[in-house]
């Protein structure tokens, strides 16, 4: 080898080393960027001695008394509310979702076009449109203020239809010569649901779970307008959200934090166990469009 | 623009390739518009043509029926009792004493209200033996409205229903006369979880749908043609009516109101423009940054690539109302971001990013990099995936070619990226522009546009459509009506967005052909 | 064990397109049908009407004189091996193969002697816990087959069963479906691109292209009297040699000029055309590059050709020859006779002369392509 040739060798072998460093520097910093929020929100959960807004991270005197105060606040109702919302949910959530995603996917009859296309359609309206009507009918109904619980549930089950799109993407993926050789086996249709499809679609059905569990968490509109004045009617989305308004922020706001955590717990765990799942279903949806 | 050969083009430089590109896009939109209503036009000329086959066919049916089917005609079901499938005929009937006894009952009285929305307003007496106004509440002008449309729908269901009897009896009498046998209600069951199982299935959600989505925003179309608002709520002050067209000219009129106030149409097109600006870059700062990082954690030699990733993708796991509003408060006058800053110096006085209405760029620019900590964990992880699936000799068949880092990116990553992921994109634009809750928790709107605020209740310079129809039905005057103009606006131009590139995509398609 | 009958069959789908045209065709019990052709002729779409998975557009379909348009895939007792094989991926082999029998709530008993006694002929036992992710391409075709077996079907359908498979298994896979043939003693229809499967494995073929049924016979009948250009073309390896050429009719006799040779007919093709009246005119004329015999040296009533490519078989060569009229031409020619000198001579550009007899040629009409003699 002529020393020219060594040097360009050395220098492809350095060059890379140092493209390498540069990367491993930035996704150090921002590993960091995307956690100092959550950090800061659990350090300021154990911070005593200013229960308001202050431009420091550590706090000055640590205890857990905001925790403790939660339990005087309605909090329990509200985390009681979002989560019983969150198991229905997700339990039926699943099931509307896979029925409408394995016709989609599997048959083959006159109305399926149009009904995609109706789907479409209807996805393009802004959903906060029907937000006046649902909560007038829930009110006729009973279902708002304090038992604004199962009314979310209803609301959230009854277009959960719409979601379709990834598990019919999952499921577009298992060959039909399955379905066929099944019905020639002697299955029928319903049989082949749940003796073929099914037990393949163990990563879409946990995938669908898992995100329906996690929407009641997070949603903030309709709970607010559902429970609307009544504080029993929360979920903690809204609850918290109340926490953070001009008059109450000075009091507050550890106590936000502390709620924070308390939510965030649950649903992160869950979904540490489960990312496998999530991942795969994020993926294969973006890519099925 | 004319169109050139194949070997034409190939002899364009390459900005001439690019403006041919452009010229053939833009005059072929007139076409494109001239074809979706050709298609219209050939739709409505197909459901005539349909229409027309369906009723010759029931005079036909009814005609050369014999007396069973004839009789169906009016009594649903008779047919299938006679021929002997109780089941099926059962349910026809059932269906036809429930409609009729509902169209007595209080259909009739909806359908016959719904052109007036009620007439009657509530009414205010004296009551002197008490010494109180007493108010009797009379016609409801909401109820009016859903149930006349519930009762439409009803009557829809019926005229279906009923045909698909009609239909049956003729089938029948065609299987009998040919020898065969009808199904008895045993298989009728039996069908539901085999060749009708699709049905079954659909049954649940599409119920679902119809009545907790398709009817409200049905209902909420016809608002906008209403004064439905805080004080006309149709029931306990005033009862609301038909107004036609005005909340449309009304959200057109360019002319402000009393008092130097701006006009609906002027904060329209300034919230849009926001919107789209928020939409285009939130949808492409997040992808290209994303991938970035996917590709970053791709690399060979990289350590730690799951940790890396579970870092991000945990961050995807807390729910979005809490890190978007504690950011919210970290980006406070008195929050940490400016603590940090004052203390290190850097600025001498806090900086208000969300309540500075003098300058609405910094509260706009802040909101983009802010969702772009939101969104970048997310697109990470679907970029993986895919940057993982580019078929690896044709990246090495490009270097062997001599193409550098950037030029293997530009001419073979992205390409394919944009490929798979395009109407990944497409929807992710349209869901940003309606994305309430990024906006809604981080700002609320703020900062306050003090001059588009003055005749549309309150608007800020980051809100976008979606929020400010929200502010708009929970605000002080809540006018319904101007939200659901609103949100029929917001539905034009998602659906015009989508028509465009969509009808744009196939051409990418043939170019880019990967498969 | 039963017959099927087709008629006036049709696939017509929702955008108009005509799949099969008309397909008429009787079955015998216990026979061993081939369907054969080009992707696209509609041979899967026929076999997949025959199980129920895809709608008859028209016309009747009977097993063992029963009508069964109407009647679900289950209700026909049919039984079908995949192309891809379709197992059930959670499903271990032996759960696999006792699916349809579970279904039909036959005992275990009975579920563990069948299925055991098909993986025994099958030569799958030691496989029955395995799952199918676990086997190579040949097992599961055998699992596969396996699955069907146990049912004691009707009718053994079988769609592409070899073509996922490597060369060399799919030969040794041929074999063995003609024993598993020999040992069920059911009726079969078989579908398949390759000619060679179609040869070797059925009782008769039918050849079909777009839709249309273009020839039924045995493997010998279309082999040696195709009905038209197609047929001669599809069946044979290599492909048969078509050559413009000239019938012409001198009294009671008939011959064919080709590059002036002129080669007279036999009694029997002069006896057919005759009695079918036909008169000199321009014909294509087939012949198999295994019909043709190679000569070195010019010759009365020899062809001249130039040589193009020579392909080493090993036991035979493929010759590429172009003829004075540019059409192109095969021919086998066996190594073993052959010597040096002749072996060196079949460089490309060199010379070379081929003859064929009357009886080895096929006479094609150009203009309806269909054969002046047989059909």
């Amino acid at each position: 080898m002529s020393e020219a040739t060594a040097k360009r060798h050395m220098g492809l072998k350095a060059s890379r080393a140092v493209t390498n460093t540069a990367i491993h520097v930035l996704l150090i910093v921002i590993s960091i960027i995307w956690l100092i929020p959550f950090v800061c929100i659990v350090l300021q959960s154990f911070r005593v001695e200013n229960s308001g807004q202050v431009g420091y991270v550590l706090p000055k005197v640590w205890g857990t008394d905001n925790y403790v105060n939660l339990f005087q606040t309605d909090f329990p109702r509200w985390y009681t509310n979002t989560f019983i919302a969150a198991i229905i949910t997700a339990i039926l959530q699943t099931v509307i979702v896979l029925c409408m995603s394995y016709t989609l996917s599997r048959f083959r009859f006159k109305m399926r076009q149009p009904l995609m296309k109706f789907m479409l359609i209807l996805g393009m309206f802004p959903g906060m449109l029907s937000m006046i009507i649902l909560y007038r009918v829930l009110k006729d109904l009973g279902l708002t203020q304090e038992n604004a619980t199962p009314g979310l549930i209803l609301v959230y089950v009854a277009s959960s239809g719409m979601g379709y799109y990834v598990s019919k993407g999952f499921f577009d993926t298992i060959p039909m010569s399955l379905d066929e050789a099944a019905r020639i086996d002697g299955a029928t249709r319903a049989q082949i649901l749940y003796k073929i499809i099914l037990p393949l679609s163990k990563p879409i059905v946990i995938y669908t779970v898992l995100t329906a569990f996690m929407g009641p968490w997070g949603d903030y509109v309709f709970a607010r307008y559902i429970a609307f004045g009544a504080s029993a009617g929360k979920n903690v989305a809204v609850g918290l959200y109340d926490w953070l308004s001009k008059d109450q922020i000075s009091n507050n706001y550890t106590m936000f934090c502390a709620g924070g955590v308390l939510v965030a717990l649950p649903v992160t765990i869950l979904f540490m166990f489960l990312q496998k799942y999530y991942v795969e279903g994020v993926t294969g949806g973006a890519v099925k469009g | 623009m004319a169109q050139l050969s194949d070997l034409e083009y190939l002899r364009l430089s390459k900005g001439a390739k690019f403006g041919y590109k452009l010229g053939r896009f833009f005059t072929g939109i007139p076409k494109g518009i001239g074809h979706f209503f050709l298609k219209i036009g050939q739709g409505l000329k197909k459901g005539a043509m349909a229409v027309g086959r369906e009723v010759s066919d029931i005079v036909s049916t009814f005609v050369h029926g014999d007396w069973k089917t004839k009789l169906s005609f009016f009594i649903m079901g008779f047919g299938s009792i006679a021929r002997g499938q109780i089941l099926r005929g059962l349910l026809f009937l059932l269906f036809e004493i429930v409609f009729i006894g509902y169209m007595i009952m209080s259909g009739g009285y909806w359908l016959s209200m719904l052109p007036s929305l009620g007439k009657v307003g509530p009414s205010k007496t004296y009551n002197e033996d008490l010494d109180v106004f007493v108010t009797t509440y009379n016609d409801n002008s909401f109820q009016i409205l859903l149930y006349g449309v519930l009762t439409i729908f009803f009557i829809l269901a019926f005229i279906y229903t009923w045909r698909v009897n009609v239909r049956q009896n003729k089938m029948s009498e065609m299987i009998l006369a040919s020898g065969k046998k009808l199904k008895s209600g045993r298989e009728d069951l039996h069908s539901i979880v085999d060749d009708q199982f699709h049905k079954t299935l659909l049954a649940l959600p599409m119920t679902g749908i119809i009545i907790f989505t398709m009817l409200p925003i049905l209902f909420m179309i016809l608002v906008a043609f209403t004064n439905y608002d805080g004080t006309h709520n149709g029931y306990t002050n005033s009862l609301f009516t038909w107004v036609g067209l005005d909340n449309f000219n009304t959200m057109f009129s360019w002319t402000g109101g009393a008092g130097g106030t701006q006009s609906y149409a002027a904060t329209f097109f300034e919230v849009l423009l926001w919107t789209l600006i928020w939409a285009f870059f939130a949808t492409f700062t997040n992808y290209f940054l994303g991938m970035f990082v996917a590709m970053a954690i791709n690399k060979k030699g990289i350590k730690f690539k799951k940790g890396w990733r579970t870092i991000l993708v945990l961050t995807i796991a807390i729910p979005q109302f809490i890190s978007l509003l504690y950011v919210s408060k970290m980006f406070a006058k008195n929050g940490i971001i400016n603590g940090f800053l004052l203390d290190m110096g850097w600025i001498s006085e806090a900086i208000d990013f969300f309540g500075d209405a003098s300058r609405p760029w910094l509260a706009r620019v802040t909101v983009i990099l802010i969702n772009i900590w939101i969104g970048i964990p997310y697109l990470m992880l679907i970029t993986t995936g895919i940057l993982m699936n580019i078929p690896a000799d044709l990246y090495e068949s490009a270097k062997i070619d001599g193409a550098s880092g950037w030029k293997q990116y530009t001419k073979i990553t992205l390409p394919y990226m944009l490929f798979v992921t395009g109407p990944y994109l497409l929807t992710s634009f349209t869901g940003n522009m309606n994305n309430f809750n990024v906006i809604y928790l981080l700002t609320a709107g703020a900062p306050t546009n003090a001059a588009a605020s003055s005749a549309s209740g309150s608007v800020g310079y980051t809100d976008l459509l979606i929020t400010w129809l929200f502010k708009i039905t929970t605000g002080a005057e809540s006018k319904y009506y101007m939200a659901s103009v609103i949100g029929i606006l917001v539905f034009v131009v998602v659906a015009l967005i989508s028509l465009i590139v969509y009808n744009l995509m196939p051409s990418i398609k043939n170019e880019e052909d990967f498969r | 064990m039963a017959s099927v009958k087709l008629t006036d069959v049709k696939k017509i789908y929702d955008n108009k397109v005509t799949a099969v045209h008309d397909f008429n065709l009787e079955i015998k019990d216990k026979e061993f049908v081939v369907f054969v052709g080009p992707s696209g002729c509609g041979k899967s779409t026929t076999l997949r009407m025959i199980a129920g998975l895809e709608d008859i557009s028209g016309g009747t379909l009977e097993i063992d004189g029963e009508v069964v348009n109407d009647l679900q895939p289950k209700d026909r007792d049919i039984a079908m091996v995949f192309q891809n094989y379709a197992l059930y991926p959670h499903m271990t082999v032996y759960d696999n193969i006792a699916f349809s029998l579970r279904l039909k709530k036959v005992p275990e008993d009975e579920v563990y002697e069948r299925v055991t006694n098909a993986a025994q002929i099958l030569g799958i036992t030691e496989y029955l816990t395995r799952k199918p992710r676990a086997l190579s391409g040949g097992q599961r075709q055998r699992v596969a087959i396996g699955r069907a077996m146990v049912r004691n079907a009707k009718v053994f359908l079988m769609d592409e069963p070899l073509s996922n498979l490597d060369a060399k298994l799919r030969n040794q896979m041929r074999a063995e479906i003609i024993l598993l043939r020999q040992k069920l003693d059911t009726t079969f229809i078989y579908v398949t691109h390759d000619q060679t499967e179609a040869m070797t494995l059925g009782d008769r073929i039918v050849i079909m292209k777009d839709g249309y049924i273009e020839q039924v016979g045995t493997p010998q009948e279309v082999f040696d009297t195709p009905v038209n250009l197609f047929v001669a073309g599809f069946i044979g390896s290599p492909q048969m040699n078509f050559l413009k050429a000239k019938l012409v009719q001198e009294g009671t006799g008939y011959s064919v000029e080709i590059l002036g040779a002129k080669i007279p007919l036999n009694e029997d093709q002069v006896s057919v055309l005759s009695r079918k009246n036909i008169r000199s005119q321009e014909i294509i004329l087939g012949v198999r590059p295994e019909h043709t015999t190679v000569l070195f040296e010019k010759a009365e009533g020899a062809i001249e050709c130039t040589i193009d490519v020579n392909e080493m078989m090993g036991s035979e060569l493929h010759l590429h020859l172009s003829s004075a009229n540019d059409d192109k031409i095969i021919v086998r020619l066996p190594t073993v006779d052959l010597t040096k000198e002749q072996r060196n001579s079949l460089a490309y550009g060199n010379k070379m002369y081929i003859t064929f007899p009357a009886k080895v040629m096929h006479l094609f009409d150009p203009e309806t392509e269909r054969s002046l003699i047989d059909g």
